[in-house]
């Protein structure tokens, strides 16, 4: 067994050949789309995603789902705005902020997992329900969108530290901290889990914490998602992030995790979300009329859905 | 110094139902000890509490001479006392390493899963089962890819990780061949000399002396006999396990089977884990499946009647190919299938007795509109030919006691009567009056001349109402009992895979 095989099954590969026709169509349809900064560009727009996909991969895995990432996305953009126009907006306003954002995201993670794992709902109805919840809760923290952020806040989000484009700094501590989860027993148990949860039940596992734990992981990168998409559009939307969670769900599938849980990893995830991505910027730059875009989009995935499972059953 | 284990005055009810009544168990430091007992005489429920999945009502066990704390698996676990489960435990689509380290898994200094580590202990386990291990039974692969026998071997090998004191073997051998038995023995001989205890299962009397060396024999939920195998034969253990033998309730078996034609014929039935099986079944006889629990009689069962086909081999009934795919080519059959299962396979839950009547006549009879006058009229005679209690054929059939449902569901079957009629320990946890209508229905419609098949997990139910026993043991029929042979004794005994 190689290293690769640890992403799932066989389905990455569909989704590795996708990610390569997509860079070459892209190509092909953008001259510059190598250049460092388009690459720069895309890679932010798709950060968001990718920061979804690797929370909802932790979900999925120990054989649950997480429908509200969307919801939760729109409500800590909402809190952290307040929280930073409310504290005056200098630097020591943006960090509180950032924190009471993060707060909030681990913090409806923690809602939805003890939900699930503590009174035993389902896991789809239950955070279908609790999205509702949060989007009703962003409503109410603010009512329009508009609050913009201070200044420094979208500039170093677009802007550089220790020389490095910050964008590729948070993939960096993403990829860091998802292969630090990896490399601990934590990510075994969350496949037993997932996989056969009557043998982890007997092995001692202890189910009720994994499952948590994995719904506040979502919770909280959802958060950092939310975190960046402030960053980019510079204010407060309530509803914000809408289609993540249906996206994320798709880059999970499609990066070779099974929506029956037990199988697959963060890595799959990540090419999936960008190949989701760049099925949306194909599509853009092919010039098709903008009321087939969804449509297309939405067969595209079917397509590379339908793809990765033939080539999994064989 | 104090025996390993010692379980005393160990008593359990479920609801009504006294599994265990003061049972006990003294297991020495380094032996190996056969648990023996028939269907239902609470020796699996002895070992869950032991193992601390089952709590227990009243009695106590000693770990080494400790009063021992048994609320969790994870408890019972801390106390050294490990439980072999059959491929329940195994995650297939974690690798064999992750398996069997998983929940205890060795770590480096930072706290990261040693991998390494896993790769090296799984194989040092690995080498201990070399010579049977088989293909591809490496640290790194998965469960999902392992053959049947493998994954128990693995099963064996997580179990031998936790270095317990005391392990149970449920069953242990069952999937294994012939030589993988042997290697197994060797494990556990190996384990004796490390002092490690076993508490050993088996529906083999033959590995039961093979192996043992004390022998603790239950019935009705009580200890009734401890042997030091060396000591003692099989004779011994089983009358131990049989007890006196009981008048046998006469009633029901008394009458001269009909000589009658043969109806049904099966030919080399196979399923996974079933056969080749091969028998007849006679106009008017009630045959029974006996035997230890899952030795293949539900297989044989569902593989009659389509629900789970048998992979190869042929069923005749009255001279036609009735071999069936689906359960809906049995129906058209007139072959009809009663479970004791009646809430898995039965029930149509929330829905009217009139429905969960009406609903096999449905489809073999390929309507689309119910014909509801005719069809209360038919099973409203029916029922009250079964002596069934109910306030109304609209009534939900959950408002019915166990017994009055299961009469509905075999009423299901009977317009047209059957030809074929299989019973799939049907009367499981019905009362006794209910019980004893529906031996008097079975046998009713085996003289009206239909074929009836009944596996029952009582031994004494079996020796009551059938014509004639084939006893199953692993798949295959070890013996036909029928005549002065049909006793409690040749029946235990076969059940053990010792047919005279």
């Amino acid at each position: 067994m190689t290293g690769f095989s640890k992403l799932g099954g066989r389905t990455w590969i569909v989704t590795a050949a996708a990610l390569i026709v997509l860079l070459v169509v892209n190509t092909l349809l953008q001259h510059n789309f190598l250049e460092p900064s388009v690459v720069q560009s895309n890679l932010t727009t798709f950060l968001p995603l990718v920061l979804v996909a690797i929370g909802q991969t932790y979900v999925i895995l120990g054989g649950d789902i997480d429908l509200s990432v969307g919801a939760i996305v729109a409500l800590v953009n909402v809190v952290t705005v307040t929280v930073i126009a409310s504290l005056g907006g200098d630097g020591m306003a943006v960090g509180l902020g950032l924190l009471a954002g993060m707060g909030v995201g681990a913090g409806c993670g923690l809602i939805n997992g003890l939900i699930i794992a503590g009174l035993r709902f389902q896991p789809i109805v239950t955070t279908f329900a609790t999205s509702i919840v949060f989007s009703g809760l962003a409503l109410w923290v603010l009512p329009q969108a508009g609050l913009p952020v201070p200044e420094p806040y979208w500039r170093t989000y677009a802007g550089t530290i220790l020389g490095l484009p910050t964008v590729y700094v948070i993939y960096l501590v993403a990829f860091l901290l998802a292969a630090f989860l990896a490399a601990r027993p934590f990510m075994t148990r969350l496949k037993a889990v997932g996989g056969q949860r009557t043998a982890a039940f007997q092995t001692g596992v202890d189910l009720g914490k994994l499952r948590v734990s994995a719904f506040v992981l979502s919770g909280l990168f959802g958060a950092f998602a939310s975190l960046c998409l402030t960053g980019e559009t510079a204010s407060g939307d309530p509803l914000m992030g809408q289609s993540l969670a249906m996206s994320a769900i798709s880059a999970v599938v499609l990066g070779g995790t099974a929506l029956a849980g037990g199988v697959g990893g963060v890595l799959g995830s990540v090419l999936g979300a960008w190949v989701v991505g760049m099925i949306g910027s194909v599509i853009f730059f092919a010039g098709l009329p903008f009321e087939y875009q969804t449509l297309v989009q939405g067969l595209i995935i079917l397509a590379a859905l339908a793809g990765g499972v033939l080539v999994t059953r064989r | 110094m104090p025996p390993v284990l010692r379980a005393t005055d160990i008593s359990k009810s479920f609801g009504a139902v006294q599994a265990l009544d003061k049972a006990r168990l003294t297991v020495e430091r380094g032996e190996i000890h056969a648990l023996l007992g028939a269907n239902g005489c609470g020796k699996s429920t002895l070992c869950k509490i032991i193992a601390g999945t089952v709590g227990r009502d009243t009695g106590e066990v000693l770990i080494d001479g400790q009063a021992a704390a048994l609320g969790s698996p994870r408890l019972a676990e801390e106390q050294g006392v490990a439980l072999f489960y059959q491929e329940l435990s195994l995650v297939p689509q974690l690798s064999v390493g992750d398996n069997i380290f998983l929940g205890r898994e060795p770590r480096t200094a930072l706290g990261f899963t040693d991998r390494a580590a896993i790769v090296r202990a799984t194989e040092a386990l690995i080498a201990r089962v070399a010579a049977v291990a088989g293909k591809g039974f490496t640290p790194d692969a998965r469960v999902a890819d392992l053959s049947p026998d493998q994954r128990q071997l693995a099963e064996i090998l997580k179990v031998l990780a936790r270095k317990p004191k005391i392990i149970i073997f449920d069953e242990a051998t069952a999937t294994l061949d012939r030589r993988q038995v042997e290697v197994f023995f060797d494990i556990l001989r190996e384990l004796r000399a490390e002092g490690i205890s076993s508490i050993f299962i088996s529906h083999r009397m033959d590995e039961v002396f093979a192996i043992a060396d004390r022998i603790t024999v239950m019935r009705n939920g009580q200890t009734v006999a401890e042997f030091a195998a060396a000591e003692t034969d099989r004779y011994a253990v089983v009358y131990a396990m049989v007890g006196e033998t009981g008048a046998i309730a006469a009633s029901v078996r008394d009458h001269a089977p009909l000589k009658g034609d043969v109806r049904l014929s099966v030919e080399a039935a196979r399923a996974a884990r079933l056969g080749p099986v091969s028998f007849t079944a006679q106009r008017g006889e009630i045959l029974g499946l006996g035997g230890l629990q899952g030795q293949g009689q539900k297989a044989l069962l569902s593989g009659l009647f389509g629900a789970e086909p048998f992979q190869s081999g042929r069923v005749v009934l009255d001279g036609v190919d009735v071999t069936a795919r689906r359960p809906v080519d049995a129906m058209a059959h007139r072959i009809a299938y009663v479970s004791g299962d009646r809430a898995r396979d039965s029930a149509l839950p929330g829905r009217s007795i009139f429905e969960n009547t009406a609903i096999a006549s449905l489809v073999r009879e390929r309507r689309h509109v119910i014909p509801g006058a005719v069809f209360r009229e038919r099973f409203s005679n029916v029922l009250a030919g079964l002596n069934t209690r109910y306030a109304g054929l609209d009534a939900p059939i959950g408002s019915l006691s166990g017994g009055n449902q299961q009469k509905v569901f075999i009423s299901r079957w009977l317009s047209p009567s059957p030809g074929l009629l299989l019973l799939d320990d049907p009367t499981k946890g019905i009362d006794l009056g209910a019980k004893g209508d529906f031996y008097l229905l079975a046998r009713k419609l085996a003289d009206e001349g239909a074929a009836v098949i009944i596996y029952s997990s009582e031994d004494s139910e079996l020796l009551s109402l059938c014509d004639r026993v084939l006893v199953l043991n692993g798949g295959v029929v070890t013996a036909d009992l029928s005549g002065d042979r049909l006793t409690p004794f040749d029946l235990t005994r076969a059940s053990y895979g010792d047919a005279a």
